[in-house]
């Protein structure tokens, strides 16, 4: 197994073993001996079935979750806890119903006590990068579910993580919304440079996405294939490379 | 647009056919007046009650201010403890299980059959049923924000808790706030339940108040007040509501119309 | 935290309740005639009554409830379902039933008892009405909100007509109807419990009526006891009930 060299692993993950309390006998583990490392400001998918450890493998990176054994580093300190700069795009229904786009923007600000002139001039920056200027004082009900995670994105971003987690942030959507989103994210990726860590069960998502793909099987959890994808940004969709890598991974999940 | 017309017209039709069929049974002889009095002396009842009164010329705003009085002192008292207990109940799980039966218990007493022991404690006057409103509204409020706090989405807690959260703000700033409409859904049920532990509060031992109104009539035969007196409390009753759902609506702007409705 | 755990807990909290008031009533007020201990309320309840007139109290409660709420469950089933599935009978009973639920079940006792008399047909006529408002209205809104693609499938399968009513549609209204039952059986027993307070001879409401004029609160302090364990019971057994009719549907 190829890991990227770089002098900064900005995530590492070595030996993460997950098991749950319920299946103590006899059931493979959920994520069994998982080594990992993304770089900085890399784009890595985790792609798989339903089922197979990647949300866990993202939650357990993200500290709401821990490890029955292994350890997960960022920057090179162990993690323990959320938050702390591992900012996380859910699904869905992460936003606060009770309040605006712009609101939920601001809540990790408000929370850190930054004065109400600067949070909202940092909100009204962030809504407008992903496309959202004028949105700012709707409530999520009234918002579509591509805008609703438009918002997500940039609530996430208003931290300034050092990574980004996102858990299949646009399963939820139909499909030629989440192409849109897939466009979306890029756009404000290539702007916004983060390490990108993202969960999807879709093949064509990662291809168009990923710098690099990590495909993982279920019981036990474990890495079947890692692909590097070295195509310029913005990808077609059809280019002859992208289908032909399309053909590989779907023989790897079989 | 049309629709609309509909859903108001088939009602009105429904109740007029009836009450025009009532009527007429009644001047046909089939009716009896003692037992279903027409509509057309109810109508003559109610505005006597307004204008005399009944017993002894108490007017019926006076027994509907009673009422209402008693509803409204017993049911802020028992939610303004209900919530801050209810609160820290629900989020201390610990709590919620030591708590849990005991909850149960008192909530599945028969608010009154504390009426003998409400008596003893204070009295025959205002206090002992102003207490039994506050008991049957305090436990159902309780029930109903400890629940309110448990069946906050996770993923919400989840998500502030990745944008460095602390313990005391996780829940004022997100718990708190996303546990608000079931809380409003809970003092809904929490006020129909006072509303009828005081109906049946006034049928003992009191001449004040509509179920006072009700017994008494009844007891000199007089069924047309009786009558009057229970459309009165069921206009009170809905009034109740509806003036609940719309507080609920203007406190709760981002409530999503449809999630709104399932009570 | 494990179910033992939990449960452990709940035990403790139950026995911790009981012994604070036990004390507090022993040893604080000292008077049983303000605050019965529980160990006082049962002694006085076993001086004054026998075993025999217990049970008869009991046994005329329940025969009462059971009577009430299952014309009640039948009338509000049947109506809510019918109402629910043709749209023009729905039409008719549903503006009646909205105009008098507002109405608590113990406003009709006066009027119950001009039509019914003193016996028992008034209380059981209160306790229906305590049972009918809640079934009809989960049964209508079970038979409304079934997802219309479960009845466009099974026509497709030439299931249709009454058919349709009974083998689909009933069935996906159920977890509904089963909320409805058991939320109408608490309103029942309340109905039940203050109807007796307020006009009867006899019956469990009536024993705690019947404390106070003997001025024996530890009675009445049995009677508040036995009506909340009676209630519980009630209530666990019909919600056993109804998961062994529906099975893991049923939601309880």
């Amino acid at each position: 197994m190829k890991t990227v060299e770089s002098a900064l692993h900005k995530i590492q993950v070595v030996d993460v073993t997950k098991r749950f309390d319920a299946d103590a006998l006899g059931l493979p583990p959920v994520l069994d001996r998982i080594t990992l490392d993304v770089a900085e400001n890399e784009f890595l998918v985790l792609l798989g079935r339903s089922g197979c450890g990647k949300t866990t493998l993202l939650n357990i990176i993200a500290g709401l979750e821990r490890a029955s054994s292994g350890s997960v580093r960022v920057d090179a300190a162990a993690v323990s806890r959320p938050g702390g700069g591992k900012g996380m795009v859910f699904q869905q229904g992460a936003l606060f119903p009770w309040l605006t786009a712009q609101q939920n923007v601001e809540f990790a600000a408000r929370n850190r006590g930054v004065p109400a002139a600067e949070r909202r001039a940092l909100a009204q920056e962030l809504l407008a990068l992903v496309g959202l200027a004028g949105a700012e004082a709707k409530y999520p009900f009234e918002l579509s579910g591509g805008m609703q995670q438009r918002v997500a994105i940039a609530r996430a971003l208003a931290l300034d993580p050092h990574i980004l987690l996102m858990d299949e942030p646009f399963g939820a959507l139909d499909e030629l919304t989440r192409i849109e989103m897939q466009n979306e994210l890029l756009r404000v990726w290539a702007a916004r440079r983060k390490t990108v860590v993202f969960v999807t069960h879709s093949i064509s998502e990662a291809l168009v996405l990923a710098d690099r793909i990590v495909v993982l099987a279920p019981r036990p959890g474990r890495i079947v294939l890692e692909r590097r994808i070295d195509l310029p940004r913005p990808r077609r969709r059809t280019d002859a490379r992208l289908l032909a890598l399309y053909d590989d991974i779907w023989g790897a999940l079989q | 647009m049309m629709r609309r017309w509909r859903d108001v017209l088939y009602p009105v039709v429904v109740i007029g056919v009836i009450l025009a069929a009532w009527q007429a049974g009644s001047e046909l002889g089939w009716l009896r007046r003692v037992q279903f009095p027409p509509p057309s002396q109810l109508v003559q009842t109610l505005y006597q009650l307004v204008q005399e009164g009944y017993p002894e010329g108490i007017r019926l705003w006076a027994h509907l201010g009673i009422t209402v009085e008693r509803i409204l002192l017993g049911y802020f008292a028992a939610i303004a403890i209900a919530i801050p207990l209810g609160l820290a109940i629900g989020w201390f799980r610990t709590l919620d299980h030591l708590t849990e039966p005991v909850i149960a218990f008192c909530r599945s007493v028969a608010t009154l059959s504390l009426l003998p022991l409400a008596i003893v404690w204070f009295g025959t006057g205002e206090a002992s049923k102003i207490f039994l409103i506050g008991y049957g509204c305090f436990w159902v409020m309780l029930s109903n924000v400890i629940a309110a706090v448990k069946l906050v989405d996770p993923v919400l807690i989840r998500a502030a808790r990745t944008m460095d959260t602390d313990r005391l703000r996780l829940f004022t700033r997100v718990a708190l706030p996303a546990a608000l409409p079931r809380m409003f859904a809970g003092a809904r049920v929490a006020l129909g339940v006072g509303f009828m532990v005081i109906v049946g509060a006034e049928m003992i031992g009191t001449i004040h108040g509509l179920g006072a109104l009700i017994m008494e009539a009844r007891t000199f035969y007089r069924t047309d007040i009786t009558m009057v007196g229970m459309f009165v409390i069921g206009a009170l009753g809905f009034a109740i509501a509806v003036g609940l759902r719309r507080l609920e609506m203007r406190l709760l702007p981002w409530q999503d119309r449809e999630a709104g409705r399932s009570q | 935290m494990t179910r033992l755990h939990r449960h452990g807990l709940g035990a403790l909290g139950a026995l911790a309740f009981l012994a604070l008031w036990e004390i507090s009533a022993r040893f604080v007020w000292r008077d049983a005639q303000v605050l019965p201990s529980p160990t006082q309320a049962i002694a006085a309840a076993a001086h004054y009554l026998t075993a025999g007139e217990l049970a008869a109290h009991i046994g005329i409660s329940l025969s009462r409830i059971v009577g009430g709420f299952t014309l009640g469950a039948a009338a509000g089933i049947a109506l809510g379902v019918a109402s629910g599935w043709y749209a023009w009978l729905g039409r008719i009973v549903r503006p009646i039933v909205d105009l008098l639920r507002p109405i608590p079940p113990l406003a009709w006792i006066p009027i119950a008892i001009v039509w019914f008399g003193l016996g028992e047909p008034s209380k059981w006529f209160v306790i229906f009405l305590g049972a009918f408002f809640p079934i009809f209205t989960n049964a209508y809104r079970g038979m409304a909100s079934i997802p219309p693609v479960l009845l466009r499938a099974a026509r497709t399968m030439d299931v249709d007509g009454a058919r349709l009513l009974f083998k689909v549609a009933i069935p996906a209204a159920m977890p509904d109807v089963a909320t409805g039952l058991r939320v109408g059986f608490g309103l029942s027993f309340g109905t039940l419990v203050a109807a007796e307070l307020i006009a009867a001879d006899r019956g469990m409401g009536y024993l705690v009526m019947q404390s106070r004029q003997l001025g024996e609160l530890g009675v009445a302090v049995f009677g508040v006891l036995l009506i909340g364990v009676v209630s519980l019971a009630s209530d666990a057994a019909l919600g056993a009930g109804l998961r062994r009719l529906m099975g893991r549907r049923s939601g309880h």
